[in-house]
């Protein structure tokens, strides 16, 4: 087993790494299984108090090549590189670790001379306020990956509101998590569209300063950092930050709300704590022209009821990747711009990569009119 | 039981202050038990580096081997002597079944003249195993103990290095075929290290320890054999970056190791 994934990987090696992702497990679930891909099928899964007894103990590193095709013919070969983050982990209070993970997982992209590399989930949100602290790099360059993460999460509203006959211009648009980098870029793209919007976040003062942005744009934004605070009932809620209990939006909201669940880990239950309002899981897309992984992780590293699914964050390296665009579209934190979304739309679109189809916890969305968003939207 | 403590020296004047004493005495069975292992490596470890130093052909690498060697012995009476002053004369078994694995390993690399192999064998995988957990040691074992552990573990660490440089040399000559041979060392040695570092000794006594297993009291000197399993693998993954193996190769290898 080890002799001919060796042979796999020295084959894999010779050509260039074009992009590097950079990820971790939202559960021990998935973590196990990704130890079990590795074991390999002829090995027993390792039992769920071995996964917890080893995982943490793993350095950051990749576990698979993938190769990432474009509509257009192009391919593009990169890494997945896992920082090993253990699920239970993902939490302010491991932060300092945690950097350490992200940090560990950069050089190795680094080392293996990946020309951009994408910071998945949990790494996006740790180093958007930190790219200072990467090492240091010669000739790989970084994104969030949240300038696509914001499209395909705008785009969703969009869908579901077309598919839910709602009227974006009469509704009222709450953000929860306003002033991180993908809860601004998602009140800047959507502001314009609808009637009011109400920003949440723990940062008053970042609140202070993206309310006066918007509202000198003649958008009508209430700020508060208590949910109860706000004079009106939102009908479109986006979650750019996970919520400590998802219940607080319970009579905070519309009962037959929009519900975006964009934050990591996604902890919105459609039918436990939000009945009559339509939930989604936003900012993941589609790479329509296949992905391919070596060893075979399809299913495991994007756990997702379509094929070829992934987070809009990881496919935004992908798509810069295939137009050889190799440089740090998404840094810093509350850069993200209506322009900017169309720009990345435009480049992922040349390449196959679009919002993927519309699901949640329980499974693909089935709007009120029974329609079911089975295809990737261009 | 086959005892190789010939050259454990008796220390004298080591003191320690009342409280470290009683600290580590309400223990003692635990810590002898630990140091017995410690001692077994270090006496397996100047034993290899003796039989290295037949297979070398420059004289400089033959002394060289044979400081180690000399080294080891020092680490292994040092641990003794840390036995005595908590009030035991710790045993040790180079001939205790996974030892004896090891040791056979690296005897099979010397009777090739494997140079390279050897030192994979005790630079890359003994040493990791050693490095980690003396140094996880070292950190909850009290006073004069705990400081033991640290010092040697970073002795070990530090002699690494010179191994490390050649085997990086000799990767470079053929990046392929180094990796093989690590690979079937790894195999190999690394099989025998994971089962005595399981969580459980599944296949029955391990021939070192006093009494029953050590590893279910570890709890109670804030270790576990989950920890020192973790630490040591997570030490050979390393080593293996420092050699330039690919990182996606060994943790291949490394979870496919059983627990």
């Amino acid at each position: 087993m080890g002799d001919s994934i060796a042979s796999v990987i020295a084959r894999e090696r010779t050509g260039e790494v074009d992009f590097a992702l950079i990820g971790h497990q939202e559960s021990w679930r998935a973590a196990a299984d990704v130890l079990a891909v590795l074991r390999g099928p002829e090995r027993m899964p390792l039992p769920d108090d071995e996964v917890k007894d080893i995982l943490p103990w793993i350095p950051p590193r990749a576990v698979c090549h993938v190769e990432a095709a474009s509509i257009a013919g192009k391919k593009a070969h990169g890494l997945y590189i896992e920082s090993f983050i253990p699920p239970d982990r993902l939490e302010a209070a491991y932060v300092h670790e945690n950097l350490a993970r992200v940090r560990g997982a950069a050089a190795y992209a680094i080392k293996a001379g990946a020309k951009i590399v994408s910071l998945g989930g949990f790494s996006s949100i740790l180093i958007e306020g930190n790219f200072d602290q990467l090492p240091e790099r010669h000739d790989t360059v970084f994104t969030t990956g949240n300038t696509l993460t914001v499209a395909f999460i705008v785009q969703g509203i969009e869908k579901m509101c077309a598919l839910e006959g709602r009227d974006l211009e009469s509704s009222t648009l709450l953000v929860v998590g306003a002033t991180g980098d993908v809860g601004s870029g998602c009140a800047r793209c959507l502001a314009p569209m609808v009637r009011r919007v109400l920003l949440n976040a723990r940062n008053v003062e970042r609140l202070h300063r993206l309310g006066a942005e918007l509202q000198a744009d003649g958008v009508h934004v209430e700020i508060a950092t208590d949910l109860r605070q706000f004079s009106a009932e939102a009908d479109l809620v986006i979650c750019a930050a996970s919520l400590a209990a998802p219940s607080l939006l319970l009579g905070r909201i519309a009962p037959d709300a929009i519900v975006c669940d964009a934050g990591y880990p996604k902890n919105l239950s459609p039918r436990v704590e939000l009945p009559g309002a339509k939930v989604f899981f936003g900012g993941l897309g589609q790479i329509t022209g296949g992905l391919r992984f070596a060893p075979d992780f399809r299913g495991v590293l994007n756990r997702h009821p379509f094929p070829d699914v992934v987070h809009g964050c990881l496919l935004e390296g992908m798509a810069l990747a295939l137009e050889r665009l190799f440089e740090p579209f998404s840094q810093g934190r509350g850069f993200i711009t209506p322009e900017r979304v169309e720009e990345i739309v435009r480049i992922a679109a040349r390449h196959g990569i679009y919002r993927a189809p519309l699901y949640n916890g329980d499974g693909p969305v089935i709007c009120s009119s029974g329609y079911f968003d089975s295809a990737a939207c261009a | 039981m086959n005892t190789a403590g010939g050259n454990i020296e008796r220390v004298v004047g080591l003191e320690r202050s009342p409280m470290e004493s009683a600290s580590a005495s309400l223990n003692a069975p635990i810590w002898e038990d630990v140091l017995a292992q410690a001692i077994t490596g270090e006496l397996l470890a100047a034993m290899n580096y003796a039989s290295l130093s037949e297979i070398c052909d420059d004289p400089a690498e033959v002394a060289d081997a044979l400081e180690h060697a000399e080294i080891e012995r020092g680490h292994a009476a040092r641990f003794a002597a840390e036995g005595r002053k908590i009030g035991v004369d710790v045993s040790n078994n180079v001939g205790a079944k996974h030892w004896k694995r090891l040791r056979e390993a690296f005897l099979r690399c010397v009777a090739e003249r494997d140079f390279i192999g050897c030192l994979i064998v005790q630079e890359i995988m003994l040493e990791s195993f050693a490095v980690a957990s003396y140094a996880r040691v070292g950190r909850v074992a009290p006073g004069s103990l705990g400081k033991t552990f640290s010092t040697i573990a970073a002795e070990e660490e530090e002699h690494v290095d010179h191994a490390m440089a050649i085997l990086r040399a000799e990767r470079a000559l053929d990046a392929q075929r180094f990796d093989e041979k690590v690979y079937r060392l790894h195999l190999d040695v690394m099989t025998t290290l994971a089962q005595m570092l399981a969580k459980e000794c599944k296949d029955g006594h391990c021939e070192v320890c006093h009494n029953s297993c050590v590893k279910p009291a570890l709890f109670d000197v804030s270790l576990s054999a989950a920890e020192l399993r973790g630490a040591s693998l997570r030490q050979y993954l390393k080593a293996l970056d420092m050699l330039g193996v690919p990182g996606e190769v060994t943790l291949t290898w490394v979870t496919q190791l059983p627990v």
